[in-house]
């Protein structure tokens, strides 16, 4: 009796971690270059009761035993790095990218490296009073300087910036221009060894070789562009989110009354004796 | 007269084991590749009832009795689930109609002859192989890759390859650069095999075949199987899944039956309580 119970409750939370899910990707479908999550669900071990060898008898389709399994449970949360529609904003530092590959920001003071496929940058200003390429949440976007060097893009003062399909940066006022160098992009060669992390961006979880999950690629190859003046808009699709919603949610409705089904044969043994 | 209170007794027992098996295929709705389980019941073995006169070693026979019911297996329907398209390069489904000479199989991939002989379809699935070296199979294709470049099923189970050995992908290659070709392997985008295919286990009698959950069937000792040739009836399919095959309706419809046979059992045990009650306290009462 307790294995009913204990399975409708296993496949309740499952289902709801799944409407989750999808509730998430539905609130950021209007989310610069965001990724949609993906719910994998997974049936629970099962236990197979041992029967002895007198259970084998004619018509038996099966192996002595009989099995049991114990629900479901999601099993993990993929990310889904589809290509999302491109939209024309116009605006000098928004940047998208087509094709298989996110930019490199870097998140906090220590310099630590992370990724994201969210092109609305804007110019901000660094401790040292210079005008710096960020992210919206002003994470400096990481670059290859002129000198070869890695840092962020300084603007100087009265530049407008101008990038091209393979992510050179320019500066120019009008006179004269200045090469400041390339946007860095890499490639996630085992996205699933990624992990989402708020504020759109992508990391690589700790004590995982950063190299074996994302290489350095540069655009204008292998099919990868950015595109200046556009914003890749999330790849989530409101139709199929919407008829996952449904599934998702008939299923919990059909494990709750499961779960009530349930509690009535408990009431019904409760009362033999009534 | 006890008798029918232990048989009532049994068939609580049984309908619990049946509600347990629904509630599980309900669990595993949304679940990849998941098959669906039937527990069906039997009665216990025909017996012979006498009764001896009393004083005297003359017996008669009253009848025969089949006095009480179990569950006694749990058994898998491998029919087809359905194939959904998720444009992700990482998925995977099989879909297994294996045709054996002579044979015409019905949807539930039974084939009987004019001698009542029972034929069982074989079935296709791909090959895991457990943390502990073992190898298991499944129809969940829902697959990721690890930081080795090794394709993992989504509960990190290795797959094995066409050449038997687990999957790993080039170094900087990554899955959704891979499209898979005609011959089953996988292929880069500028067009060169990279010579990586799955291997697919064909299962001659998928009933020997045992749930272990995480998505997985574990195979009975000395049960054949091989791995699939050419000309078998399967293919797989990139970008595609393989839904559990659970039907939404009968799971409701056989939950109430269960539900109902249940208490109806209930009553029964109900009834002999009461009955018992009259023997033990009404019969013989002084007034």
């Amino acid at each position: 009796m307790n294995s009913s119970l204990i399975i409708a409750m296993n496949s309740m939370s499952a289902y709801q971690n799944k409407i989750d899910t999808i509730a998430d990707n539905t609130a950021n479908v209007d989310t610069v270059g965001y990724k949609r999550k993906i719910a994998s669900f997974s049936d629970l071990l099962n236990n197979t009761t041992s029967q002895p060898e007198d259970f084998y008898k004619d018509g038996r389709l099966t192996p002595l035993g009989f099995t049991q399994g114990w629900g479901a449970r999601i099993a993990s949360i993929l990310t889904d790095f589809e290509q999302g529609a491109l939209q024309a904003t116009d605006v000098s530092t928004d940047f998208a990218i087509e094709g298989r590959a996110l930019f490199e920001v870097i998140a906090d003071n220590e310099g630590t490296v992370a990724y994201t496929r969210d092109g609305s940058f804007q110019i901000s200003m660094n401790a040292q009073g210079e005008a710096v390429l960020t992210t919206s949440q002003g994470m400096p976007v990481r670059a290859t300087l002129e000198d070869g060097s890695q840092g962020s893009i300084v603007i100087p003062n009265g530049y407008a910036i101008q990038v091209g399909i393979d992510g050179t940066v320019r500066a120019t006022n009008g006179e004269e221009t200045l090469n400041l160098g390339q946007i860095n992009l890499i490639s996630p060669v085992r996205p699933d060894m990624m992990t989402q992390v708020a504020d759109n961006l992508f990391a690589v979880a700790d004590g995982i070789n950063a190299q074996d999950v994302v290489q350095r690629v540069f655009a204008g190859e292998n099919g990868i562009t950015i595109r200046q003046g556009y914003l890749e808009k999330s790849n989530v699709d409101l139709t199929t989110e919407l008829t996952d919603l449904v599934r998702a949610q008939r299923a919990y409705q059909l494990a709750a009354r499961a779960l009530s089904s349930t509690d009535t044969l408990m009431q019904i043994s409760n009362n033999l004796r009534g | 007269m006890i008798r029918g209170l232990y048989s009532a007794a049994s068939g609580l027992i049984s309908q619990q084991r049946r509600h347990d098996t629904i509630t599980n295929n309900i669990a595993n709705f949304e679940t990849v590749g998941y098959k669906q389980k039937t527990t069906p019941l039997r009665s216990f073995n025909e017996m012979l009832l006498q009764y001896t006169e009393p004083g005297t070693n003359n017996t008669n026979k009253i009848g025969t009795w089949t006095g009480n019911v179990f569950a006694e297996e749990s058994v898998t329907l491998f029919n087809q689930g359905d194939l959904y398209q998720t444009n992700r390069n990482g998925d995977f489904a099989l879909m297994s109609n294996i045709q054996l000479p002579g044979m015409r199989f019905d949807s539930n991939g039974k084939y009987v002859n004019e001698n009542g002989e029972v034929t069982y379809q074989p079935q296709a699935y791909f090959t895991v192989l457990t943390n502990d070296g073992e190898v298991q199979y499944s129809r969940s294709g829902q697959f990721a890759t690890n930081m080795n470049g090794e394709l993992i099923t989504n509960t990190g189970l290795r797959v094995l390859g066409s050449n038997g050995e687990p999957i790993v992908l080039p170094a900087g290659v990554s899955i959704d650069e891979l499209t898979l070709g005609g011959n089953g392997n996988l292929y880069r985008a500028d067009g060169t095999d990279t010579g990586i295919g799955f291997y697919i286990s064909r299962v001659e009698n998928p009933n020997m075949l045992v749930q272990v959950g995480n998505g997985n069937f574990k195979l009975a000792e000395g049960e054949q199987v091989q791995q699939m040739a050419p000309g078998d009836e399967v293919a797989i399919m990139q970008q595609y899944l393989e839904r559990s095959n659970v039907d939404y309706l009968q799971s409701q419809v056989e939950l109430m039956a269960a539900a109902r046979a249940y208490e109806t059992n209930a009553q029964i045990v109900k009834i002999y309580d009461q009955t018992l009650n009259k023997a033990v306290n009404d019969i013989g009462k002084v007034q």
